[in-house]
């Protein structure tokens, strides 16, 4: 974002793009379009290696959607959560999926992750990169992540992205979290 | 290897179901006290704790993925203008 651009409020791109203005459009999109590929990206199932033609195509879908609806958002003060939720959207069309509970016991992630098991190994040099790490999680795990401890949403704003209650953003956070200390905790293969 | 227990009043099992809200600041006062009490006493849930913070940390300062230009001009041409 360009320190010109940074003056320009969402709230304001929001309301001249359901005016019928294309450059706020194209605006928002610049904005927004690589925080809605990160999500894309783990929110979605992997694809082939190097294929981002899903990507792309959610990320049409989203923008697109976001111009049809611009006119019922214009008090939007921050566009990032509604994006998100359009891009949710999107990819349950492409992936549709049923929710399953999380049925594993909290104890048992807890002890994958070293807890009353002795530790199981530190987290230093010798595991996983937080970055391989993350990658190796399930997509409902990257999309929690990603929504709390990369974009900073309030339980709130993930909620209405994800479409969970509170309570099961937070439980689904914490879960998320113990499977991810349990991966960089894991040794390379053959060590 | 060992075993769960009470230390400040709270089971172990109480305070691993807390340690994310714990972690993000959203419980109570006296709630996120006694939490910190059973944390210094109890030495597997304090390293558990001190772990997932160290993890959540990491990830916070992953830098972000840039959006590759192939991407972006993909979208451009499928975005009518
Ligand atoms: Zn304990």
């Amino acid at each position: 974002m360009t320190a010109d651009d940074a003056k320009v409020s969402d709230e304001t791109l929001i309301g001249r793009t359901a005016a019928g203005d294309p450059s706020a459009f194209d605006r928002l999109v610049r904005r927004h379009q690589a925080a809605v590929y990160r999500f894309a990206r783990a929110a979605a199932p992997d694809g082939p290696p190097g294929d981002t033609g899903d990507a792309v195509e959610i990320l049409r879908e989203t923008f697109l959607a976001a111009r049809r609806a611009a006119s019922r958002h214009r008090d939007e003060t921050s566009a990032r959560p509604w994006l998100l939720a359009l891009a949710r959207q999107a990819i349950d069309r492409r992936h549709p999926r049923f929710r399953e509970a999380d049925l594993t016991p909290l104890r048992e992630l807890a002890r994958a992750a070293g807890w009353q098991s002795g530790g199981g190994g530190a987290v230093d040099e010798s595991g996983l990169s937080v970055e391989t790490a993350f990658a190796a999680l399930p997509p409902e795990d990257r999309e929690i992540l990603t929504l709390c401890d990369r974009e900073y949403f309030t339980v709130d704003e993930a909620a209405r992205v994800t479409g969970l209650s509170d309570a099961a953003v937070r439980t689904r956070l914490h879960r998320a979290r113990l499977r991810l200390l349990a991966r960089l905790k894991e040794r390379p293969h053959g060590e | 290897m060992e075993s769960e227990r009470i230390v400040a009043g709270l089971h172990c099992g109480e305070v691993l179901a807390d340690l994310s809200e714990h972690l993000d600041g959203r419980l109570s006062f006296d709630r996120a006290e006694r939490i910190d009490e059973h944390l210094a006493g109890c030495a597997e849930c304090g390293r558990l704790f001190g772990e997932v913070t160290a993890a959540v940390r990491a990830l916070r300062q992953l830098p972000d993925e840039l959006l590759p230009p192939e991407v972006e001009e993909r979208l451009a041409e499928a975005l009518p203008g």
